[in-house]
């Protein structure tokens, strides 16, 4: 009974690691949004400071990539 | 008795597995996409936010236009209105199935958008996850391998 007891918790507790559940490709229409995107809470934002970064650094780049999100390539 | 539970639990974790290439297409999915068995088709899943699929289905509906396959467009939007304004501003020649239960979608379950099947006599003869550049000359080459 012991034994039985300890097979059906090991069991359950490694069903518990299955409760992570995928993002399917097409649920991401949220995460494809451009306010999704890393930076400024607004994707005209983002333009207006990598413009005073590229006007005082004189550099740019290395912020991340544009749209994404369907899951692709 | 032991085993009985451990089945039992390893059963219930199992869930519906990807269609793939060599699978048949389910009658009750062949049918509400109103498909002939004699005719090969495209099954293009697409969405209006997936950039990807925003600039390949203008090739595609160029293919549908130079009748080298059927094509089905399969679109998830979550709101179908979103879906039929896409498909209008890219003037879309080819049937669209929308899938706003992801009915159709989750029996498929690509791995990434915009994905194609290519069935014939309602099975998956090949699959093609992503955009592709020049899609229209990799489906005319793939249809004369398929023919």
């Amino acid at each position: 009974m012991i034994k039985l007891t300890a097979i059906t918790i090991i069991a359950l507790s490694m069903m518990g690691c299955s409760i992570v559940k995928e993002v399917k490709p097409w649920e991401k229409e949220t995460l494809a949004r451009p306010i999704m995107q890393f930076g400024s809470i607004h994707p005209e934002m983002t333009k207006f400071e990598s413009h005073t970064y590229f006007s005082k650094e004189a550099s740019r780049g290395g912020s991340g990539v544009a749209g994404g999100g369907c899951g692709c390539n | 008795m032991t085993k009985k539970i451990i089945y039992a639990l390893l059963f219930s974790t199992i869930t519906m597995m990807a269609l793939e290439v060599g699978d048949t297409i389910p009658k009750n999915i062949q049918e509400e996409l109103k498909m002939d068995n004699n005719k090969t088709y495209i099954l293009d899943f697409f969405a209006s936010w997936c950039k990807s699929c925003k600039k390949e289905l203008p090739l595609v509906s160029e293919i549908y236009n130079d009748k080298v396959v059927e094509i089905i467009g399969v679109n998830v939007d979550k709101k179908q209105e979103d879906g039929e304004k896409f498909v209008k501003n890219l003037a879309l020649h080819f049937p669209v199935y929308y899938d706003s239960e992801k009915t159709m979608v989750k029996t498929f379950d690509p791995m990434g958008f915009p994905a194609m099947y290519y069935v014939k006599d309602g099975k998956v003869l090949h699959i093609i996850f992503g955009a592709v550049d020049e899609i229209d000359k990799q489906i005319t080459e793939d249809m004369k391998e398929i023919k």
